[in-house]
């Protein structure tokens, strides 16, 4: 495979090419670090829901990986299929080439997808596997796309793992078809991969806009029509500064402008659906998309009145580990919480910058993991909730702090207008269960040893 | 507010609305442009028995595998040590997975660290993480051992752990006396459960040879004891189990490998990196004891030669105690190990158990089993199903290398079934994964599957009830807190499976609605 070059990982590190931006942090040894590139680059590309991935390797990247997502699917569930080379002992040694090939005929013969995705692993980029070659061949031989990820664990995290698949998209599927109806008014969406099914409800209200939804980049997504991504007249960057370079690179191959946004909380839905309309330049669009953003708020804001009764002045604590912080925080701050934390991990320069837009002075930033770092800012300031990923949710579990999921295993849609209702009951069933009360109030026998949160 | 808006769906519900079902309707122009007779074909023909055999000529490709890496299972044995640190040598993301499977299987945070290698190391080898690995994770998480495994990247490179934590102490990084365990757990060969044996392994060898002192099986106070081994153990509960039973004998013992106290610690407030475990002061301790009983002899291959050799014990080895056979050849051998009587309580609640087979037994009898699972756990299972006369037909094993001497147990196996009539309709695969699994429950069909989480997608094709046992269980709540080993789990197991099958009779009543049964 092609060695990826050190240069071009430092300084368009995390998608951008600003040359002042800095890299995607380096994890340090001997931490309980996230997930590698190789898993982002899987995360950025299997809700291609109709395409094979094959992972190129041992068999526990597959193993430990599939089936673990929550970016649902409409239609076929391809992707949902833990493909594998698995590799063993002798193919290390002697190179597992053939086998990866063998593996894209029977996958090509016996589930025909329109493309099949070929990603490398640790193992098989330190062996020198010539993924590249192996795919072309079989592509050529075969007549459908056969995609190499360049993306192996150890060239770093996760979100460097998203920019390089960003990269193979736009290097070997963007440009290669055209769309077969007349979409002259196209937007893309980059970087929302349909969680819990939230790309459907943003869909819901750009129909009910008249905005066209060219190519999902990739929330179930279907191969081909990311082939045409290419005629989009705008792209939205979907709070994934990773896959910043992709819109980018578009923009300046295809001249296609593009802005970032959100569709975490209803003001920053109205203003994503506003720039895209701004974006595809037509006053009559503009007009339908006030109407129908401010008809949506206003019943929005009557329904949301009993939640945020309850909620308003509760602190919260919010660790995503990503780029969702600052546009979280919108959706929180609507709801009368007050964002006491907020982890800034994998957030780059400019997310930090929009994180600092929308707290108050004395917000304390998380830099880096570790439980009991989040745990600490909870206790400290005195937190009502804690709202991060799975992995995190036991331990707030055992310090019987009220918890939200917000990564990729939940199983609530939180976007857009209807979105922020869900959330917001999501958060009022949390912190009102009566477990906490149970939990935190001593049994019986030991009043005295009473636990005061 | 309206009803509609106060109930809030999840995904399942949700998107069965109009309007959602609408959008997807439209969304077809995109699809591969199949007709819907051309699916119903396809699906058709991968249900076929042509397909079947196609299938099992497959070489090259997994299909949905159906095991774990090695290093997951290392992880696992660390956490069996008192404030032990797993710390995981490779790139970062391996780790991440292990840390999420064991959590989402357990439902409770798993502490372990990884070296974090990035391509440096991949040219220059991994030293240097190694060192800072060590310095950093002993400073924030300050653990009293750390157990170091590698993932196949530092196998590739060549990595010398030895030498590598040698010159960490050298450095001054962690001091002279601190244990740090290792084992080599490459992931492209054995699987989870060869990983936790080399751990194990490592662990004891590791501390026996640090405290200096030599093997006297039978001496002094520590004499009277037992070592109990469980394995790669998915059931907290069977940790409780084992040692109600020990109890109920009142011999002394010491499991050695205990990971039920951090994976079923209690919500108290505070959470803690480290929750129980085998006191690494009793390790060497163990050398002493009167022999050991292990319950997983295919998973602990490597740990039982060496405590027959280097401790020179006695070794009781069984596969996982599933059933009321299995539980008494496990009572005989603690019997046989202690020299004491099988006590009373025992002997009262085996006839319970035997009791309540004979009330299931008209719901059980002749049902058609699929099994999925690790080599031990299907041992208890086919010896489960045969003797409340279930008949296992398709049983699959998760490993099938050399390293886990698939011959050896697949021969054990087809004895086993040889000693009933009800097993006479199995056949076992070794090295299959779950797209065979598939193709058979469709095309020799079966009345329950038994396995893990992931033969759920399977069996939904097949349109068969998965009964929930084994690792990991992903998507079911707490079934690893009761105990499956045991008279106790025969009934537990018994319990699971019989209720599946009534619920099965329900869910197909004809409208009778029956309240007896
Ligand atoms: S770090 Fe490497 S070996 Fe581990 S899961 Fe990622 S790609 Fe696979």
């Amino acid at each position: 495979m092609e060695p990826i070059r050190k240069e071009e990982i430092d300084d368009q590190a995390c998608g951008s090419l600003a040359p002042k931006s800095k890299p995607c942090p380096r994890p340090k040894p001997g931490e309980a670090a996230g997930g590698c590139s190789f898993d982002g680059a899987q995360i950025t590309l299997l809700p291609i829901m109709d395409a094979a991935h094959l992972v190129h390797g041992p068999v526990a990247c597959a193993g430990n990986s599939w089936e673990s997502r929550g970016s649902l699917s409409s239609g076929p569930s391809l992707s949902q299929y833990g493909f594998a080379t698995d590799l063993s002992n002798n193919d290390i040694i002697f190179g597992g080439e053939k086998k990866l090939k063998d593996s894209i005929d029977y996958i090509a013969g016996r589930f025909a997808p329109p493309a099949i995705f070929v990603y490398a692993t640790c193992v098989t980029a330190l062996i020198g596997e010539d993924m590249d070659a192996v795919c072309k061949e079989a592509s050529d031989r075969l007549g459908i796309p056969v995609v190499p990820v360049n993306s192996p664990g150890f060239v770093g995290s996760k979100n460097l793992g998203n920019r390089l698949a960003g990269d193979a998209l736009l290097q070997y599927v963007i440009g290669t078809g055209e769309p077969e109806l007349e979409a002259s008014m196209g937007v893309n969406l980059i970087g929302e991969y349909n969680i819990a099914g939230e790309m459907w409800d943003i869909e819901k209200l750009m129909n009910q806009a008249g905005i066209t939804l060219l190519s999902r980049i990739t929330g179930d997504a279907r191969y081909k029509e990311i082939t045409w991504a290419h005629r989009a007249k705008a792209n939205m960057v979907v709070c994934s500064r990773a896959l910043l370079g992709l819109a980018k690179q578009m923009e300046s191959k295809y001249g296609i402008p593009y802005f970032e946004g959100s569709f975490y909380g209803a003001k920053e839905t109205t203003y994503s659906l506003r720039q895209m309309a701004y974006l595809l330049n037509d006053r009559e669009m503009e007009r339908r998309v006030d109407r129908l953003t401010e008809r949506e708020e206003n019943r929005l804001s009557h329904d949301l009145r009993p939640y945020r009764k309850i909620l308003k002045g509760k602190k919260a604590v919010l660790y995503t580990g990503g780029v969702k912080s600052w546009s979280v925080i919108s959706a929180l701050k609507e709801l009368g919480i007050q964002v006491v934390g907020v982890g800034t991990n994998k957030s780059s320069d400019e997310d930090v910058q929009r994180i600092a837009d929308r707290v108050s002075d004395d917000t304390e930033y998380i830099p880096e993991g570790g439980a009991s770092r989040i745990i600490k800012t909870v206790r400290e300031r005195k937190a009502d909730i804690m709202i991060a990923g799975g992995r995190n949710m036991y331990v707030a579990m055992k310090e019987q702090i009220p918890f939200v999921d917000i990564n990729q295993e939940r199983h609530k849609a939180y976007a857009g207008y209807e979105g922020l209702l869900r959330l917001a009951k999501e958060l009022v069933d949390s912190i009102a269960n009566p477990i906490w009360k149970l939990a935190s109030s001593p049994a019986p026998w030991d009043k005295e040893d009473s636990y005061d949160r | 507010m309206s009803k509609e808006r106060m109930n809030i769906p999840d995904y399942n519900t949700l998107f069965t609305e109009e309007r959602y079902v609408q959008q997807r309707e439209n969304k077809k122009q995109f699809e591969a442009p199949c007709s819907d007779q051309e699916k119903a074909e396809a699906l058709a023909y991968s249900q076929s028995a042509e397909y079947m055999e196609k299938n099992f000529e497959r070489k090259a490709v997994v299909i949905n595998p159906h095991k774990a890496c090695q290093p997951l299972g290392s992880v696992m044995a660390a956490l069996g040590f008192e404030k032990t640190l797993p710390f995981v040598h490779g790139s970062q993301g391996c780790n991440s997975y292990f840390r999420s499977h064991l959590s989402r299987h357990f439902k409770e945070p798993t502490p372990a660290v990884s070296s974090s290698m990035t391509e440096d190391a991949a040219v220059f080898g991994g030293m240097s993480n190694m060192i800072d690995g060590l310095e950093n994770a002993v400073a924030l998480y300050k653990p009293e051992m750390v157990a170091v495994c590698t993932t196949c990247m530092a196998e590739v490179i060549g990595d010398d752990l030895s030498a590598f934590i040698g010159n960490a102490r050298q450095k001054g990084a962690i001091a002279e006396d601190f244990p740090v365990t290792f084992a080599n757990t490459p992931s492209f060969i054995g699987s989870h459960i060869t990983g936790y044996d080399s751990m194990i392994k490592s662990i004891l060898s590791q501390l026996f040879d640090r405290s200096g002192q030599t093997a006297a099986p039978g001496a002094g106070e520590e004499g009277e004891k037992l070592n109990v081994l469980l394995g790669f153990e998915p059931y907290t509960g069977n940790f409780a189990e084992i040692r109600k039973i020990l109890n109920a004998f009142d011999t002394k013992y010491t499991i050695l490998g205990d990971h039920s106290g951090n994976y079923d610690s209690p919500a108290n407030g505070e959470y803690e990196y480290y929750y129980g475990g085998t006191k690494l002061a009793d390790v060497p301790k163990a050398a002493n004891a009167l022999g050991s009983l292990v319950l997983q002899k295919y998973t602990l291959k490597k740990t039982q030669e060496y405590i027959k050799g280097t401790w020179k014990q006695q070794v009781s080895a069984l596969s996982t105690p599933l059933g009321v056979k299995a539980t008494d050849k496990l009572l005989e051998a603690i019997s046989e190990l202690t020299g004491l009587p099988v006590p009373a309580s025992l002997k009262e609640e085996r006839g319970r158990v035997v009791d309540a087979y004979a009330d299931s037994h008209p719901y059980l009898h002749g049902k058609r089993v699929a099994l999925a699972g690790d080599p031990d756990l299907l041992l208890g299972l086919i010896g489960f199903c045969l003797e409340v006369g279930m008949e296992p037909v398709h049983i699959l094993c998760s490993n099938g290398d050399v390293e886990f001497d698939g011959k050896k147990w697949k021969e054990e196996v087809e004895a086993l079934l040889a000693t009933s009539p009800y097993g006479s309709e199995a056949t076992v695969y070794v090295g299959k994964d779950l797209w065979h699994l598939r193709s058979l429950l469709l095309n020799d069909p079966v009345d329950l599957a038994i396995g893990s989480s992931h033969v759920k997608f399977a069996a939904k094709d097949a349109g068969v009830p998965l009964v929930r046992v084994g690792f990991p269980i992903f998507d079911r709540h707490h079934m690893h807190r009761n105990p499956i080993i045991g008279y106790q789990g025969a009934l537990n197991l018994l319990t699971l499976i019989v209720n599946i099958v009534l619920d099965q009779l329900d869910n197909n009543e004809s409208g009778f609605g029956d309240l007896v049964r």
